[in-house]
């Protein structure tokens, strides 16, 4: 069991009261998962690697507000794991700068699982 | 090495000092006839949109760095089932560029191995458009 627990695994946390459209989310947490992926190719390498290697896990859970996607935010960044805020370029659909959607990972399971363990999935 | 890499690679354009001329963007083709929720296509386009970056950095960096620096463009359209998507990744092979599959790990809603996801680019706006400009958009 600690094996899987130690199994890097990467999270998106999307704000499900913007209300946005099945492919607009998608942009935004493929946002998220690539700065996630290159920011952390730069500090955790082998980590990046194993992630990939296992299947490059990735959940899609849902936050009511900004202000629980801004709490998570700073929880992560206090546990030293890789996170990345992803901010609308405002094209369509939402005003320019909303934060959208929070990545954190890849990092092991249960780093994250202890953040967003009362979030459901999106 | 099948076939159709074979001849993708013996044919496409050489990755080096070949530089797109205008803005770059990435096409995610999602599987619409698997009734995928929200959040399972937002994982699997993560998905394609991991595996494309780094399939550009590996094949055509210089893409790669010009839509990173552009802010990288995504967009998301629906593609009927898997045998469209195929068939458009061969399209787009034969025009010089870069694609990417998802088959899903099958750990939630939808049977293992199922084609999720077809990634294009990143790749010049107007190329890109050729291929799926008459698809609508997700």
């Amino acid at each position: 069991m600690s094996s899987m627990a130690e199994e890097p695994s990467m999270v998106l946390v999307a704000r499900k009261d913007l209300k946005m459209s099945a492919g607009k989310l998608a942009v935004q947490c493929s946002h998220a998962a690539v700065t996630c992926t290159l920011n952390a190719k730069k500090t955790h390498a082998r980590l990046v690697e194993r992630w990939s290697k296992a299947g490059a896990r990735k959940i899609c859970l849902r936050a009511d507000d900004l202000e629980t996607i801004q709490r998570l935010a700073g929880q992560a960044q206090a546990a030293g794991l890789v996170t990345t805020l992803v901010k609308d370029a405002g094209h369509t659909e939402l005003p320019p700068g909303t934060i959208t959607v929070l990545g954190i990972g890849p990092s092991p399971r249960r780093s994250i699982d202890a953040l967003v363990s009362e979030l459901k999935p999106y | 090495m099948g076939l159709r890499s074979f001849l993708h690679k013996i044919t496409a354009p050489q990755p080096s000092g070949f530089a797109p001329s205008g803005d770059c963007k990435m096409i995610f083709v999602v599987n619409h006839g698997l009734k995928m929720g929200k959040g399972k296509i937002a994982a699997q386009v993560g998905h394609g949109a991991v595996l494309a970056t780094m399939n550009a950095g590996e094949h055509k960096p210089r893409f790669l760095e010009k839509w990173l620096a552009s802010g990288q463009k995504k967009v998301c359209v629906k593609g009927r089932d898997a045998e469209h998507l195929l068939d458009l990744q061969v399209l787009a092979e034969s025009s010089g560029i870069l694609t990417t599959l998802v088959r899903d790990a099958g750990h939630t809603q939808i049977p293992s191995g199922s084609l999720t996801v077809l990634a294009l680019g990143p790749s010049a706006d107007g190329d890109i458009d050729k291929i799926t400009g008459e698809l609508k958009l997700l």
